[in-house]
């Protein structure tokens, strides 16, 4: 085993790190905000996967389909969030935890079967856009092309959501619900909208994964389950509603799981949930302090 | 973390309507006639529902009476089912031992999960029960040696005397009947009154000398064992497992059903379990769609029956007596 | 029969008590006073073992229970009302205070016996103490506020504790029920023979009911001793009782 193996399988294991991240982003910011696990984040994933497809494969298989698709597929998701906001999920703030979590349930099994109606069972793939097919190689380390692309992107959306969160008066008020929900009614902010934007937002985020997934995955019915345990797993051991928490444990179970591959393949699936285990175990209210 | 619809008070009310036992002792004597007049078919669901409805009860205990988050009970249920399955395959010990073994490994299972959960509340306790639960399917679907992955284990012999749908029948209905008495015991008893007391004001409750913590681990345990032991019922019915046993999406699917039934009552669960059920293989046969009429129903009770059926039913009723005017209240 | 020398608790670097002595001898009453924010309810807390404290020493009954946790201070015979309502709200009368004679008696764990034969004698008692025999198969969140007070109080009772912590037994209370309280208080000490430990903002209850006082500014105590002794002092008189009148 050579140490270019290692560094190209670190860099593989990074850039799938990022992808978690994006989709655990939005996950954690809405826990945090919104103070409700959704269940329907993977859905959100699988539709931007799916959206996305048709975006691309409608456009012809070229570049211009894959960056159109990286616009369009990420914004429709974030309308569907809002409708699914405003629809149903507002009726629920005030419940319990668990009758917020069976709503969000519900959507999660209601979409899985629109999805199945609009695009059928079978399963959709797309190939990588020209300007990302083939491999980096520097010296001995060889990194496919768009896991590069996705290293770039991951850090670009962390740096956007930070800058977003500390600079602009939306995103204070949203770390500020996060932190103390009364602090905000006091200040006479209409948290109504805040809850939608911020739900939105982080449905944009998970279309946004679905969408940057789609070339490299088998795009299928199912993937918003897989998907769903893993953002989750992210979130509760970067500590609930912290978004750097979610970065460092996605990237954490990112190039574990890149590693289990090369180490102990047939164990790969098994490893996110052992490093999720032993995390948990050592600190068992997450990485990072938790906003609950 | 309040429940507001997780009321106890309500099966007062129920106790002082004397032909509730004579309705459920005639329920039963029905059951126990029904397998010489009823298509195999029908046979083959009742006993379904029997299983399926311990296991919706079992999760109940620890959901509804223990407030506990639990979101990945299909664990127990799923490892007991296998255990039966993997002596069953493996080894030449006899039937019975299987039988017992199963709820004790999944009992015990609870406790190594429940050990680490304990110590955390509300959300998080449910989020490592999901991450958990989840890593010991992982194991399941991926040690393909020994469980044979994702393959599932299938054609799993049974000794004669429990493999006729009849006999299987009737052990359902027996097993089914002699764990609900067990539980509705326990419920009744200092320990469950604990539990609910926890479930009402955990502070309150440690400040008058509870240790709430190992309370609610001997919940967990006990709602394992009785899970596993649907797991064993599982497997007499038919004959077969599989990993997605124990997918977190089960686990959802057994949380429906105390919702749908109503977890305030006892028997809310069973009710629940009966009718998704049901549902399931109706609707099944005529559709590709179940999903979506499962989420529906889903997403109507969320925003419109929180109580669920039995709870609306016991509630339509209950205003009639006093107990039921003091009750709303006191809401 | 309880010491607390020089105890100290912060909370992200916010001093809430800080060198708090105080005891408070068997079958007394002993009132601990001070504005708001002077760290009653955290001193509370650090007894009843829900905090644990950064320095200092709590002893009960000759043997050291810092830091042990609640439910065993509980089981020593430390027992503990709350300042807002903090009972079992879907529970009866009945059973809220059958958990803590339960718990008591160890008996929590039993798993098959109804709960409904078991301590139904000693739950009644103190329902009967505290006149609450009559409404014990109403949920209790049915009853009206006071009446809720007192069956935080019966809860506590139902620990047959030798220490009762009463955190502000009276706030938010009409006078009529204040004066029930006072009146229980005063038995539960002579007839019963109960240490008492008390906060509490009405000044007329507690140079009614205590035998000690001791007053705690900003986390101190500042004077400890007979109401007479603590109403002269010079100290307490600028920091709380010239403040509120």
């Amino acid at each position: 085993m050579s140490v270019s193996m290692l560094a190209s399988q670190l860099l593989v294991g990074l850039s799938r790190g990022m992808i978690y991240f994006i989709v655990a982003a939005g996950l954690t910011l809405v826990f945090g905000v919104l103070r409700v696990i959704n269940f329907t984040h993977g859905s959100f994933y699988m539709l931007g996967a799916f959206i996305g497809y048709s975006v691309a494969a409608g456009i012809g298989h070229g570049s211009a389909g894959f960056w159109l698709m990286l616009v369009l597929a990420p914004l429709a998701v974030a309308g569907i969030s809002l409708l699914v906001e405003r629809g149903f999920l507002q009726f629920v703030y005030r419940r319990e935890h668990l009758i917020q979590v069976l709503l969000t349930y519900a959507l999660v099994l209601i979409a899985g079967d629109l999805v199945k109606f609009f695009w059928g069972s079978q399963y959709r793939s797309l190939s990588t856009p020209p300007i990302f097919t083939g491999s980096f190689a520097t010296g001995s380390i060889t990194v496919p092309k768009y896991n590069v692309f996705l290293l770039l992107v991951g850090p670009l959306v962390a740096l956007g959501l930070w800058l977003f969160l500390s600079h602009t008066r939306f995103g204070k008020i949203c770390r500020a619900t996060a932190t103390d929900r009364e602090m905000v009614d006091i200040l006479g902010v209409n948290s109504t909208w805040i809850f939608a934007a911020v739900f939105a937002l982080g449905g944009w985020l998970a279309g946004l994964g679905g969408a940057l997934m789609a070339p490299v995955v088998n795009i299928s019915l199912g993937m918003d389950a897989n998907t769903i345990i893993y953002a989750f797993l992210i979130v509760v051991v970067g500590g609930l509603g912290n978004i750097w928490g979610a970065l460092i444990s996605s990237l954490i179970i990112g190039v574990g799981e890149a590693f289990g591959a090369l180490f102990m393949p047939d164990w790969a699936v098994v490893l996110p949930y052992i490093i999720t285990g032993v995390l948990l175990i050592l600190r068992p209210s997450g990485l990072l302090k938790s906003v609950w | 973390m309040s429940m507001s619809w997780l009321d106890r008070s309500k099966e007062k009310t129920a106790r002082v309507i004397p032909f509730r036992p004579i309705l459920l002792v005639s329920l039963l004597g029905v059951a126990a006639l029904l397998p010489p007049i009823l298509p195999a078919y029908y046979l083959y669901l009742l006993t379904t529902v029997y299983m399926t409805a311990l296991l919706a009860t079992s999760l109940n205990f620890v959901l509804g009476y223990g407030g506990l988050l639990q979101l990945h009970h299909a664990v127990f249920f799923g490892v007991g089912a296998y255990t039966v399955a993997l002596v069953l395959t493996k080894t030449t010990w006899p039937f019975w031992l299987a039988a017992v073994l199963a709820p004790l490994v999944a009992a015990l299972l609870a406790a190594v999960i429940g050990w680490f959960c304990v110590r955390l509340r509300g959300l998080y306790f449910g989020m490592l029960t999901l991450a958990l639960g989840q890593l010991v399917w992982a194991i399941i679907y991926k040690w393909r040696s020994f469980t044979s992955g994702d393959d599932g284990i299938h054609g799993i012999p049974l000794p004669g005397l429990v493999s006729s749908p009849t006999s299987v029948y009737y052990i359902n209905l027996g097993v089914l009947v002699v764990c609900l008495l067990i539980l509705y015991a326990v419920i009744k008893s200092p320990f469950g009154l604990t539990l609910v007391a926890i479930r009402d004001n955990p502070v309150r409750s440690q400040s008058v000398g509870v240790n709430i913590k190992r309370h609610q681990l001997a919940a967990f345990v006990l709602s394992g064992f009785f899970a596993g032991a649907a797991g064993v019922l599982f497997v007499l019915i038919e004959q077969s497992v599989s990993p997605s046993l124990l997918y977190w999406s089960k686990s959802a699917e057994i949380l429906i059903m105390d919702l749908l039934g109503g977890m305030a009552v006892f028997l809310g669960p069973s009710l629940g379990a009966a009718i998704l059920v049901v549902l399931s293989m109706v609707v099944g046969t005529y559709m590709d769609y179940w999903l979506l009429v499962m989420g529906l129903i889903l997403l109507l009770l969320v925003l419109f029956l929180p109580q669920g059926v039995l709870g609306y039913l016991q509630e339509l009723f209950g205003r009639k007596t006093v107990q039921g005017g003091e009750r709303d209240a006191a809401n | 029969m309880l010491q607390i020398e020089s105890l100290a608790k912060s909370f992200s670097g916010f001093q809430a008590v800080g060198d708090a002595s105080l005891s408070v001898p068997r079958g007394q009453v002993v009132a601990v006073i001070g504005p708001n924010g002077a760290g009653k309810s955290t001193l509370f807390n650090l007894i009843t073992g829900h905090i644990k404290p950064d320095a200092g020493r709590i002893v009960f009954k000759g043997r050291e229970i810092t830091a042990l946790p609640p439910h065993q201070v509980s089981r020593l015979g430390v027992a503990r009302s709350f300042q807002l309502v903090n009972i079992f709200p879907r529970l009866t009368v009945f059973e809220n205070v059958q958990v803590a004679v339960l718990a008591r008696l160890k008996q929590s764990g039993r798993l098959f016996t109804p709960a409904r034969r078991l301590v139904v004698q000693e739950t009644f008692e103190v329902l009967h103490k505290l006149g609450l025999k009559t409404s014990s198969d109403r949920i209790c969140s049915s009853l009206s506020y006071g009446d809720q007070k007192v069956l935080e109080i019966a809860i506590s009772l139902g620990s047959s504790p030798e220490l009762l912590l009463l955190d502000e037994p009276t706030a938010g209370m009409s006078p009529e029920e204040t004066r029930t309280i006072v009146q229980l208080i005063k038995q539960l000490s002579q007839r019963e023979g109960l240490s008492i430990l008390l906060t509490e903002h009405d000044m007329d209850l507690v140079f009614d009911v205590a035998q000690r006082i001791m007053v705690m500014h900003q986390g101190r105590t500042i004077a400890e001793g007979h109401p007479a002794e603590v109403r002269r002092d010079r100290a307490v008189q600028n920091a709380y009782l010239g403040e509120t009148g």
